[in-house]
């Protein structure tokens, strides 16, 4: 069979709903693509616990703090459960570990902003899982199937991170007038990075990955979910949007915010890996990762004797 | 002759799961039989067989009980945000004053 007999084979299972093992066959920027991704993933959701961790301190409350641990805890074990799917793929975890620390693979636009206080918890645990949630959601029918069942574990998990988060910013919500501030401050600042967080419309024509239904929905379609979902229920607690303003669109009957009232050029700089807190992130990374060198080798000193 | 555990994945959405035991002399027979056993009426699509004392089993069950203190794993340590939900939204509807 010539490659091309191989990826006609390929493209008809795709169409036909088929899902892909990772011992399948598959065209090489299939295998590229779902790794990148898979890869881009994982990297959010280790990067993800950084300003979670960053919250700690602000907690105000003993159990306060140790939900937040164990939420944080989360996030990193999904990470590790993503890593092992895509070094099924054919990179090694050393690799993508150092690809990131040195800012050669990307990770999620709303980890590269800095947090200033409780109402950041708040913020991240309901409208950032949130907006993850939607996203990762859509994925669980994705055609790489091993993805699809590590997916299932995490999604279930953030159902629960989102219920967190929505409980703490409903204690602010409740609270005195500085703790409502709390919130309104970080939802000013985090709400452009929220809109950014899908991305640009896609191009279906263009995106490899929708072509072979590795993501099953677009960028709009995700942010009108993640919008329809959550602007009423902020609005409904007496928070106002900063720009871009959502607004209620009569003839679609979906929530929209005008797409000439984005400014991509934040997006922009953190796809360059020049984002407000991107290098001081990375280096915490770093030397986490340095910190922890001692452990992979103790432990790789056990497998040998164990061999 | 050894024993081997027989897994298969009910569809590419599932993970495998445990459905039995066979005894076969080499892992070439132990698929075929489990094959026979297990999947004569389509079960599943995936099969595998591990040799059982290839399994490794925890020694203490009781290590994964939780320990006491950690409600806040699970959703029901939130299930007031229903409660909590109303309460914010009718204070949101009369004018917050200033603390």
């Amino acid at each position: 069979m010539t490659y091309e007999d191989r990826l006609e084979a390929f493209n008809a299972r795709i169409e036909a709903g088929d899902k892909i093992e990772a011992e399948d066959w598959m065209p090489d920027d299939y295998r590229a693509g779902v790794l990148k991704f898979i890869e881009m993933h994982a990297n959010s959701e280790i990067m993800g616990a950084i300003p979670e961790r960053e919250c700690l301190p602000s907690a105000p409350s003993l159990q306060r703090k140790m939900s937040l641990c164990a939420k944080i805890q989360d996030e990193v074990g999904h990470s590790q459960l993503l890593y092992r799917v895509a070094e099924d793929l054919g990179k090694s975890r050393e690799a993508m570990y150092e690809d990131l620390v040195n800012g050669r693979s990307k990770f999620h636009n709303v980890f590269h902003y800095p947090t200033r206080h409780w109402g950041d918890a708040a913020l991240i645990g309901w409208l950032i899982d949130g907006a993850a949630l939607v996203t990762q959601a859509s994925l669980l029918d994705s055609s790489y199937a091993p993805y699809t069942r590590v997916l299932k574990r995490i999604c279930a998990e953030e159902q629960l991170h989102l219920r967190h988060g929505e409980y703490i910013t409903l204690e602010l919500a409740l609270g005195t007038e500085h703790q409502r501030w709390m919130f309104q401050d970080a939802l000013n600042r985090w709400w452009l990075a929220i809109i950014h967080f899908f991305g640009p419309r896609s191009n279906p024509d263009k995106d490899l990955l929708l072509r072979w239904k590795v993501k099953t929905r677009t960028n709009e379609q995700q942010r009108e979910e993640f919008l329809d979902r959550y602007v009423p229920k902020v609005l409904e607690l007496g928070f106002t949007f900063p720009d871009p303003v959502p607004y209620y669109d009569d003839t679609t009957g979906h929530w929209a915010v005008r797409e000439e009232d984005i400014d991509w050029a934040p997006l922009e700089a953190i796809k360059r890996n020049e984002g407000p807190e991107t290098a001081r992130r990375l280096e915490w990374r770093r030397r986490i990762y340095e910190d922890h060198r001692w452990v992979r080798e103790t432990l790789a000193e056990a497998a040998l004797h164990a061999a | 002759m050894e024993i081997y555990e027989v897994f298969r994945r009910a569809g590419h959405k599932d993970p495998f799961e445990h459905v039995g035991a066979v005894t076969a002399p080499d892992p070439e027979l132990a698929l075929l039989m489990a094959k026979e056993c297990f999947f004569r009426r389509a079960e599943g699509e995936h099969l595998w067989v591990v040799r059982r004392r290839d399994i490794h089993s925890l020694k203490d069950e009781s290590l994964l009980r939780l320990p006491e203190g950690k409600e806040y794993r699970f959703p029901h340590a939130y299930r007031d945000v229903i409660t909590l939900r109303k309460r914010a939204r009718e204070r949101s509807a009369t004018p917050v004053e200033a603390s």
